[in-house]
């Protein structure tokens, strides 16, 4: 049995199978170097085969500390070579254990190219006895994957209410709609609040605003927003009446709900190095990434301003006004992986957009 | 921010003369930056001593000085061309000294020039360690416990503090001068001292140990509004306690979590912004505890450095350029990427392979020196290897450091070569794996990080996996080419022929990808022609072939072969461009301007080896590549290449071999009725003995083929000559046999650099050594043009030149050397190749030789040329070589000079007449003139009679002379006044007691035999010791008394490079 990659457009890349059962994805890549774990356990990676650009992953073995969520949510993973000694196999091991595809041996520089090239398209990780069965294969896994419920933020969302205290008494009481939550934009949050009230992304108004919230915090989250019910309809009710501060997912939600457009990027921003002009904090900094969509400027309305733009390509990768009080960041300024730089960001939020919180 | 207006005029400061701990990376960031500024309409203006560079090529810069680069002669430059601004970031810290000195004389200021890139609190911040732990602590960065050491005393009380063993870091001075790590108080006591006088504040850090943690560098960047990012980071193979330069590192870093990582790169980010680095590059060094993590700085330099060289390789950011750029005020978000031409520089290089860099070392050339590695840097050279994993890029360095084309041959194991980190621990790793000792037993001792022993481990088990299969099946032979070995050893492995296994690939189809460094792993789109090879599936980046001629670089830096042969292969690839060729640049030396991605059309960074560039040459069908550039790796490749039928540009093979083999360049000076010393071949002692009967001593002996005078001895007794086939025994055989010649005692020497066309010669130069014969060339100081040669001489030397350039056919470059005895002249040796000394003689002569070679090269005829313009006896000036020596670093050697080469680096003096020229090469080859004190004496009985007048001078200018006591007691006998003292065997106090207690203040000591040798190898160590002139040659005390008297004038002029001769 070989190790396959095929991609819904025909081509197919041989590998080295090193684990897991076959699965499909959309697959796309990411340059980080490191914080392979950070990656596979962040909910916006939902439905994905990641491939790493960085040849040699597996390196430092696995930890539990840096986990962003409380399960792997990545379809596949592909490196070029994958650390197996006899000393540590940690990092296959783990993926292989929650059933994920680890292939490696992949021509990966040249799927990259591809992917560049021709957008991020669906694909599957599969073990077979030649190219023809592979094929095969795929293809139902595709057509099985596809098929599913398209609103992938209500799939990778929780479904109770949290309630965790905070670690400044005197900080907001903060809501968060969480779109499939990274671990550390909670951690960010309780440094600087009293209390956050997690909900469901489905959330109505009216229980979002039982919980008396002085801010809403909108998280990540994988999948098209416009495919996500009901929270665009959420979030436009409480823009005014909230400070809101959207993240990634939550940003091209608050995208929508101020009315503005959201498309597909040819093939998406993934990686921990990406330069981004911040005229909220007056700063060029590197930034971490993953998002597949993005804003489209040119629909906002006029007092939504593109405050954070994209060095690389000129996206928009954060909005802003004052008057609605409301702040959208398409990359992740909570980082994990990733620089911290935009770390200043939650600063923002919770000194100038909420201020001093209600009694 | 875009650029400042104010800046208009810069003066740019290079790092002088090639040492240890600053080498020609420094020419790669000082042209690169000079290049960027010219582009933006600056005037740039270029001071470096160091001819060899390419920095110093009159179009480089706007004006370029050789100069000395001492306070005075900046004072002079800077009143001559009154430059707004200087940038001190680019010349290592030479350069950074440099400018803090003309600080506090208050020159800047009384001449209103601004420092850009780093201001004096900057450069203090960073390099006085006690204030760089202040910023430290206020940033809350831990560091390893330590106390500023300024006497002694305190030294022994800090030493109970702290316990041993303990690092010790002088402070300001580079390459961990005069550091290392004691572990015993004996040890420690010794270092101490030499510590405290090697930094010029007099100040020691000395150190907790942190050896054995895993040690990390960042290279970072920041421009003026705050922005930020690490270009690279790199990981040490070697845990700390190996000096960095020392290390086989690797990058980016392999080993840290994304989480330790970040923490790291924001505390560099702090650090820098707390020590007030506005704008530039910078590296940060970092050590974390193997098992706790627990994160320490060991040093930050404001400035680019060596590993800035090597990050720039590594991932395709040109860090010097753009430092230059962000010095006069632009922002990285305001420059373009050069590589993908539509991101902006504000970014962190994605890198979807890894890169390994190892040192070379030449502990060989040091007889005595201990082949230990601490943390004073003692390696000479480096190599990177690139590869799309670890192993890949590690076998591939392994390959390009030119040892073995085995890359990782079997040798003898020691153990202890592996637990005390040396030059050759990486071949006793792979050694030890062979003989099956545990990873567990080899991380004990070694302190390596496991995930690297088991790259070496794995690649070891796969050796034995070739070696038992049945047969070399494609999945096998592919897999083994994926983990970068070399043809050669799998040939070894599989007890066949290197030829045996390319055959076998062509078979089999396994060929190299070629892939394109690209900065970003493929995210964007970009068309910089930088490539690597590979094994790794990847459909190759198509490139633009257009039959291109394929320069051959120099490889890793050695003594012998250095930055010279990569000025050579800098101006051929420039003249071959304006020539209308396409050039491909193949080199694996991360130091160099030949592997910046924007000198060649093509750079492939890969091994110079037959093997690797077989496969160049294979997918790029070149017109033909050219050799005679690189110094001799391209020479002792070229035989190969042509045999598998490509075309060799310049001269033939046959040519070449007329030069290296010397019974044929014997046979046809003899033919072209040249003197020749006598000569003699032997395979054994035996042979050897009967020869010398005829030839008579001295003679001078030798393996064949060599460079830079390997294994070179000059013998007077038969004694002598049992010792010398001793030593040398295992390099000498009937078909390798030692070449014996007669020694032309007290010879004066020349070389001569000349260029043959089709139907025209050219001769660029006639350097004239000022050591006699005996000295190496490249050791020799020099002088152009000649000073004591009759014109009659100088004649006849050109003539024979031109007439054996034309006898052997010689295309392109030729070397000569010759000697001068009694007004008959003698041919020694004749190199079919650019040289060593040919960047000297092009900027002594303003004839640009290299580009003359290439259009040898390429039929150009004499009706094409004005060769009538290019006369070197037209040249004014008078210019001399000086040379700089590694002594310091190898505490254990002798600083005598003798057949084989020792130097490092050189310098040039420049000026209107002898004694100023000969003056600022000695000032730039870091030499003091002492204005007043003891000259000491020690001479043998040959150099009596002609030193007498030397003696008498010095007295009669007022300095004390003093000699052992048969030198003492010739010059008292001549009625000079002379205070006597004992040799070190007549018991204390002796001499070497008197030198060390500071009272003399420099040495003239001539000796020659081995046995004199010994004996006075004190008195030279203790000059080394103590920085003082120590000259062991007469011709070079006479040469220093003429400097030293023009030095007590006070006088001299500085004066900018003239352009070269139009051609």
């Amino acid at each position: 049995m070989n190790a396959y990659l095929v991609l819904e457009t025909g081509e197919i890349y041989a590998g080295a199978w090193m684990g897991g059962q076959d699965r499909a994805g959309e697959v796309v890549f990411n340059t980080s170097h490191s914080g392979y774990e950070e990656i596979a356990t962040d909910p916006s990676y939902m439905g994905q085969i990641v491939v790493m650009t960085s040849p040699m992953m597996g390196n430092y073995g696995v930890d539990n500390q840096v986990w962003e969520s409380r399960q792997f949510w990545i379809e596949g993973f592909i490196a070029l070579q994958i650390q197996q000694s006899g000393r540590d196999q940690s990092w296959i091991k783990r993926l292989a254990d929650f059933g994920i595809p680890v292939v490696s041996e992949i021509d990966t520089r040249n799927l990259v190219l591809r992917l560049r090239g021709g957008g991020t398209p669906w694909g599957a990780l599969v073990q077979a006895g030649s190219e023809a069965e592979a094929k095969q294969k795929a293809q139902s896994l595709i057509d099985a994957k596809k098929g599913g419920d398209k609103d992938w933020v209500w799939a990778a969302s929780r479904r109770a209410v949290e309630v965790r205290p905070g670690q400044d008494a005197k900080g907001p009481r903060i809501a968060v709609l969480d779109f499939g939550a990274k671990e550390n934009i909670y951690r960010e949050l309780t440094a600087r609040a009293r209390e956050l009230h997690i909900f469901p992304s489905r959330t109505s108004v009216s229980e979002i605003l039982a919980s008396k919230p002085d801010a809403l915090m909108l998280t990540n989250g994988p999948g098209d927003p416009a495919d996500v019910q009901v929270a665009t309809g959420t979030v436009r009710e409480l823009i005014g009446q909230l400070p809101v501060f959207g993240i990634c997912m939550g940003h091209q939600i608050l995208g929508l709900a101020l009315g503005a457009k959201t498309y597909k990027l040819k093939f998406g921003h993934r990686g921990s190095n990406h330069p981004i002009r911040d005229e909220l904090l007056g700063q060029i900094y590197m930034t971490s990434q993953n998002h597949g969509y993005a804003v489209d400027a040119k629909t906002l309305p006029a007092d939504v301003k593109v405050t954070q733009t994209n060095l690389n390509d000129q996206t928009c990768a954060g909005i802003y006004s004052e008057s609605r009080n409301c702040l959208g960041i398409q990359y992740h300024p909570e980082s994990h992986p990733g620089p911290h730089e935009a770390t200043g960001l939650f600063d923002f939020f919770v000194k100038k957009m909420i201020g001093a919180p209600k009694k | 921010m875009p650029k400042r207006q104010d800046v208009k005029k810069v003066l740019i400061i290079g790092a002088g003369p090639i040492v240890i701990g600053q080498a020609c990376e420094f020419d790669y960031s000082g042209t690169q930056a000079c290049k960027a500024l010219m582009k933006e309409g600056l005037e740039v203006i270029l001071v470096n001593s160091n001819p060899a560079t390419i920095m110093t090529d009159p179009e480089i810069a706007t004006r370029v000085y050789v100069e000395p680069l001492r306070a005075p002669f900046l004072e002079k430059i800077i009143e001559k061309e009154k430059p707004d601004s200087i940038i001190p970031t680019l010349g290592g810290q030479t350069a950074l000294n440099l400018a803090l000195e003309l600080h506090e004389l208050g020159i800047l200021k009384k001449h209103n020039v601004r420092l850009l890139g780093a201001d004096p609190a900057v450069i203090r911040a960073a390099e006085d360690r006690e204030k760089f732990r202040d910023i430290l602590d206020e940033v809350g960065a831990k560091y390893p416990k330590s106390e500023m050491v300024r006497t002694f005393e305190q030294g022994l009380k800090v030493a109970d503090q702290l316990g041993f063993p303990l690092i010790l870091r002088p402070n300001y001075t580079l390459g961990g001068g005069g550091g290392g790590v004691a572990y015993t108080l004996d040890e420690y006591k010794r270092m101490i001292v030499a510590g405290l006088g090697e930094s010029p504040t007099s100040e020691v850090l000395v150190e907790e140990s942190i050896l054995g943690w895993k040690e990390f560098e960042l290279e970072v960047m920041r421009d003026g509004s705050g922005t930020f990012v690490v270009v690279c980071s790199i990981e040490n193979f070697d845990p700390c306690g190996v000096h960095t330069g020392d290390s086989i590192t690797v990058a980016p870093q392999q080993t840290l979590s994304d989480a330790e990582y970040q923490a790291m790169r924001d505390e560099a980010c702090k650090i820098l912004n707390k020590v007030g680095v506005q704008t530039g590059g910078a590296n940060i060094q970092f050590a974390t505890h193997p098992v706790t993590g627990e994160r320490v700085v060991i040093e930050m330099n404001p400035r680019v450095s060596r590993s800035s060289a090597l990050a720039s390789k590594a991932t395709g950011f040109p860090i010097a350029k753009l430092a230059a750029l962000l010095a006069i005020g632009y922002r990285l978000d305001e420059i373009q990427n050069d590589i993908t031409k539509v991101t902006p520089s504000c970014y962190e290089p994605a890198l979807d392979y890894v890169v390994t860099k190892i040192p070379r070392f030449a502990f060989e050339k040091f007889a005595g020196s201990k082949d230990f590695l601490t943390t004073q840097m003692k390696s000479v050279g480096e190599v990177m290897g690139i590869g799309r994993t670890l192993q890949e890029s590690f076998m591939k360095a392994l390959n390009s450091l030119e040892g073995s084309s085995e890359g990782i041959p079997d040798i003898n194991f020691q153990v202890d070569r592996i637990s005390y980190p040396n030059s050759q621990r990486i071949y006793h790793l792979f050694q030890a794996f062979r003989h099956g000792l545990p990873l567990k037993q080899i991380q004990d001792w070694t302190q390596i990080t496991p995930y690297f022993l088991e790259q070496v481990e794995d690649l070891v088990r796969f050796e034995g996996e070739i070696a038992k299969a049945k047969e070399l099946s494609r999945e096998l032979l592919l897999k083994a080419k994926r983990k970068g070995f070399s043809d050669a050893r799998l040939a070894k492995l599989r007890k066949t022929t290197a030829d045996a296994i390319l055959k076998l690939r062509e078979t089999h189809q396994i060929l190299p990808h070629f892939l394109q460094v690209d900065t970003c792993a493929g995210e964007f789109a970009s068309s910089t022609p930088y490539f690597y090879s590979s094994y790794w599936p990847q459909a190759g980046t198509p490139i633009d072939f257009r039959a291109p001629a394929v320069v051959i670089g120099s490889g890793p830096n050695r003594i012998g072969q250095g930055i010279e042969f990569d000025y050579s292969c800098v101006r051929g690839v420039k003249a071959l461009q304006k020539m209308g060729r396409q050039v491909v640049m193949v080199n694996s030396n991360p130091e160099t301007v030949s592997t910046d991605y924007d000198t060649s059309d093509i750079l492939f960074f890969e091994p110079l080896t037959f093997e690797h560039l077989n496969e160049i040459m294979r997918l790029a069908k070149p017109s033909g590549f050219i050799a005679q550039l690189g110094g001799q790796t391209p020479i002792n490749l070229a035989p190969s290449l042509v045999k598998a039928g490509w075309n060799l540009l310049g001269s033939s093979l046959e040519a070449i071999d007329l030069a290296e083999d010397r019974g044929r360049f014997s046979q046809i000076c003899r033919e072209l009725e040249f003197h020749i010393p006598q000569s003699a071949m032997a395979g054994d002692l035996e042979t050897a003995l009967g020869v010398v009967q005829s030839i008579g001593y001295p003679v001078i002996c030798r393996p064949s083929y060599v460079i830079g005078g390997r294994r070179m001895e000059v013998i007077e007794s038969e004694p002598e000559l049992r010792s010398y086939f001793d030593r040398h025994g295992e390099a000498i055989s009937p078909d390798k046999p030692c070449l014996i010649d007669q020694f032309l005692e007290g010879a004066l020497e020349v070389d001569v650099d000349l260029v043959r066309g089709e139907d025209w010669a050219l001769v660029g130069g006639i350097v004239e050594h000022i050591e006699a014969a005996g000295v190496h060339s490249g050791d020799s100081m020099g002088v152009l043009p000649p000073q004591r040669l009759k014109d009659e001489t100088c004649s006849r030397i050109e003539e024979m030149s031109l007439k054996l350039a034309h006898r052997m056919k010689v295309i392109g470059h030729l070397n000569l050397q010759l000697a001068v005895k009694n007004d008959e002249v003698f041919m020694l040796e004749a190199n079919p190749r650019s040289s060593r000394s040919v960047p000297f003689v092009v900027k002594a002569a303003g004839i640009p030789l290299i580009d003359l070679g290439i259009k040898a090269m390429l039929g150009v005829r004499a009706k094409d040329l004005n060769l009538a313009a290019c006369n070197w006896r037209d040249t004014k000036q008078v210019s001399v070589k000086g040379v700089v020596f590694p002594f310091k670093k190898f505490s254990e050697a002798d600083s005598i000079l003798g057949p084989e080469m020792k130097s490092t680096g050189e310098s040039m003096g420049r000026g209107d007449d002898y004694a100023e020229a000969l003056m600022k090469a000695l000032l730039s080859s870091h030499v003091q003139f002492p204005q007043k004190g003891e000259v000491f004496f020690s001479l043998r009985d040959k150099d009596k009679d002609s030193m007498l007048p030397l003696v008498k001078e010095l007295k009669a200018m007022g300095y004390q002379i003093s000699a052992t006591t048969g030198t003492a007691q010739y010059l008292n006998d001549k009625g000079v006044e002379v205070l006597s003292l004992r040799k070190v065997h007549e018991g204390r106090p002796h001499c070497v007691d008197r030198i060390r207690s500071g009272e003399v203040a420099f040495v003239i000591n001539t000796t020659r035999g081995k046995q004199s040798v010994e004996a006075s190898f004190d008195i030279r160590r203790a000059c080394i010791d103590l920085s003082l002139p120590c000259l062991t040659e007469s011709d070079a005390a006479e040469a220093f008394l003429i400097a030293l008297r023009r030095s007590r004038t006070g006088r001299f002029e500085v004066a900018n490079l003239p352009q070269m001769k139009p051609h």
